[in-house]
């Protein structure tokens, strides 16, 4: 029993780590929260699903075009939704403008895919339904490469590091001639493959259903706030966490309590630290 | 020419009888105009595409046939696309503009909580095949007759057979976190409880939750030995069934016609898991042992097979769709060519036992659910074809 729970809790908690690392690299390359994030874990269902069963794409080119056309709807997010609002970030706007986005992406999918769940295709075949089965530790085996690979890219390569400076302080970054509104375009990039991917691995438990995005995007948020904003760590620790806790919610208390329980929780978080479990208090300047 | 008093008063009749010749005839000649309301596109739509088939196949051979007192049948089709708002502008502007004998639909509760006082207030005899059971009242709406089950007749069926047939003795009651759902839970939980049924578990999971195995194991170890499932969603019932066989819990589930939707097949992770799942259906869509379907509807089906699709929808719905056109065109019939609101609902009322090709129809003035609630019957979820399923075992 304990194992079902934690099978499942840890593989959606996965899922929202994911989601959560989406919302940060894109924030920290524009100090916008997108809330295109969820909805590019549900494109990287729904692509999977269209390239692999109905276009009869084999699963690694299908794997391949669905992180590409997520980038690549990264990218449209930067330019549609992001860039025009850049000017006047402290008018909010960008809240309007991505949720805007992220609602024609919902509706697009639903009139050209489906408004009703779909299959997805197993994967590598590996299990029969129970906590061994691939469904539950594709998610994680997901979150650990995409940890490792945003690690490898911010830390060891020079790319990466003009990626940090531009998140660090974009107006000094500029100055010192980094191509400000390139390396935008390339967070937003990875930032789409990086919520394909969540989409992707997790597409046998979640299925290829267009209201998934909402609720990506809703559960995705809690972990960037519970492990403070722009941090990738504490999205994946809060993401995990809030997996387990949902699944555990859900076997004690069940059904609508759950929500309430986690959402109970995630308010006691935030009352005791604002700034996020793994944020630092931010610097008042004297 | 001498005018006598004869001639002035046989003059005077005739002058005075003409505009009620000239009306009969006119009403002779034209349509009966049924009015036809239901959700052709969109994501309810796929009911309204099954009802369709039928009502449109029944005014053709009618029309075929020489009409009803040589009155062709027109059917009105208006798409409300699920939508309660198209729904009233459609009535309105059927029985203002198009002027319509009667009206069937429409079909989505939804959409009929809407529409039927509107169609009360004018008079218009009317057919609903939705199941909640405030759409009919024989005192409010004196004009709707129902022509499917209600939701009360749903509630019977499950309990019975659950409590009857599979002799379930601890029950787990279930649905998806919608406004539907909770209310069936609520209206199975007291339907239940009416007959001493011990009730383990009762409560609502969301329809969108990736995984249901928590609360699959919440109903196996409260010690359930029946799943009753009022959800909707394929996508849940689909994960409630992969669950159940992840663990090993060889539990039947017993409950909504949605559990049978043909969605279901291709989110199982095996065929398997299908199995010992019961959905609510009708017995003129049942086969029997030997494999074939009531005698009305099997005549019906043997004729339309070929030139009405059958396999991508519900037989019920097609069934119903034909009775509906024929219970207007026989009120019409039977009234001499009447097609008045006054004859119709007259006719509707008086109805002992109509053999439409989907049920037997009973009403009188003060009882309009007209399906007999014998009826209504539970099906194998899994076993399908041509929109009709295998009865569940232990009917005779």
């Amino acid at each position: 029993m304990l194992s079902a729970i934690l099978a499942s809790g840890l593989a959606i908690g996965a899922v929202y780590a994911l989601i959560g690392v989406t919302y940060n690299v894109m924030f920290s390359a524009s100090r916008v929260m997108s809330f295109t994030a969820g909805q590019l874990g549900m494109l990287g269902g729904v692509l999977g699903s269209a390239f692999i069963l109905r276009m009869g794409v084999p699963i690694l080119p299908g794997l391949v075009l669905t992180l590409a056309t997520c980038a690549a709807i990264g990218v449209a997010t930067e330019i549609v939704a992001v860039r025009p609002v850049l000017n006047s970030l402290e008018q909010h706007l960008y809240v309007l403008s991505t949720l805007a986005f992220a609602l024609m992406i919902q509706q697009l999918v639903a009139i050209f895919w489906s408004t009703e769940p779909q299959p997805f295709p197993r994967l590598i075949g590996i299990g029969s339904g129970g906590p061994e089965d691939e469904k539950f530790w594709l998610p994680l085996v997901a979150c650990a490469a995409v940890v490792g690979c945003l690690e490898f890219l911010y830390r060891r390569t020079l790319v990466g590091r003009a990626f940090l400076a531009i998140a660090e302080d974009n107006f000094a970054a500029r100055a010192l001639g980094l191509p400000e509104r390139d390396l935008r375009m390339a967070s937003y990039a990875i930032a789409g493959a990086i919520g394909g991917v969540a989409g992707f691995a997790s597409g046998e438990m979640l299925l290829a259903f267009f209201a998934n995005g909402g609720i990506l995007n809703f559960y995705g948020f809690v972990p960037v706030a519970l492990g403070g904003l722009g941090n990738n760590r504490g999205a994946i620790v809060g993401g995990l966490a809030l997996g387990v806790f949902q699944q555990a919610a859900n076997f004690l208390v069940g059904g609508v309590f759950a929500g309430v329980a986690v959402f109970a929780v995630f308010i006691v978080v935030l009352l005791a630290a604002p700034q996020g479990l793994f944020g630092a208090a931010p610097a008042r300047r004297v | 020419m001498n005018t006598t008093r004869r001639t002035l008063v046989l003059g005077a009749s005739t002058l005075l009888a003409a505009p009620a010749i000239i009306r009969s005839a006119r009403a002779d000649a034209e349509p009966i105009r049924f009015g036809w309301l239901t959700t052709m596109t969109g994501p309810l739509s796929a009911p309204g595409i099954g009802f369709d088939r039928g009502v449109r196949w029944a005014a053709e051979q009618i029309n075929a046939n020489g009409g009803v007192q040589g009155r062709k049948i027109e059917v009105i089709t208006r798409d409300t696309q699920g939508d309660p708002t198209k729904a009233v502008n459609a009535v309105q502007e059927l029985i203002n503009r198009v002027k319509v004998h009667s009206v069937f639909g429409p079909t989505n509760s939804g959409e009929a909580l809407a529409t039927t006082p509107i169609l009360a207030r004018a008079k218009i005899p009317t057919l609903t095949a939705g199941v909640v059971d405030s759409l009919i009242d024989p005192a409010k709406f004196p004009n709707a007759f129902r022509v499917a089950a209600s939701n009360t007749q749903w509630d019977d069926a499950v309990r019975n057979y659950t409590l009857k047939i599979v002799k379930g003795k601890k029950i787990a009651i279930t649905a998806d976190a919608t406004g539907y759902g909770t209310s069936a839970v609520n209206a199975s939980l007291a339907s239940f409880k009416k007959e001493g049924a011990e009730i383990v578990f009762d409560g609502v999971i969301d329809a969108t939750q990736a995984d249901v195995t928590p609360d699959m194991l919440r109903m196996k170890n409260s010690g359930a030995d029946v799943l009753v499932s009022w959800t909707v969603s394929a996508g849940m019932a689909a994960r409630q069934m992969n669950a159940r066989a992840a663990m090993n819990w060889d539990v039947p589930i017993v409950g909504h016609p949605a559990l049978g939707t043909g969605d279901i097949a291709r989110l199982l992770d095996k065929p398997a898991n299908w199995e010992k799942v019961y959905m609510i259906g009708y017995r003129s869509s049942s086969y029997d042992a030997s494999g074939k379907l009531p005698p009305r509807a099997q005549a019906l089906v043997d004729k339309i097979k070929g030139k009405v699709q059958l396999d991508d929808t519900l037989l019920w719905w097609i069934l119903s769709g034909v009775d509906g056109v024929n219970l207007i065109a026989d009120a019409v019939k039977e009234t001499k060519g009447d097609s008045s609101s006054e004859a119709i609902i007259g006719y509707l009322n008086g109805l002992k036992g109509y053999p439409g090709v989907f049920g037997t129809y009973r009403f009188s003035p003060e009882q309009h659910n007209g399906f007999p609630p014998e009826e209504v019957v539970m099906q194998q979820a899994s076993k399908r074809r041509d929109g009709a399923f295998d009865l569940a075992p232990g009917y005779t």
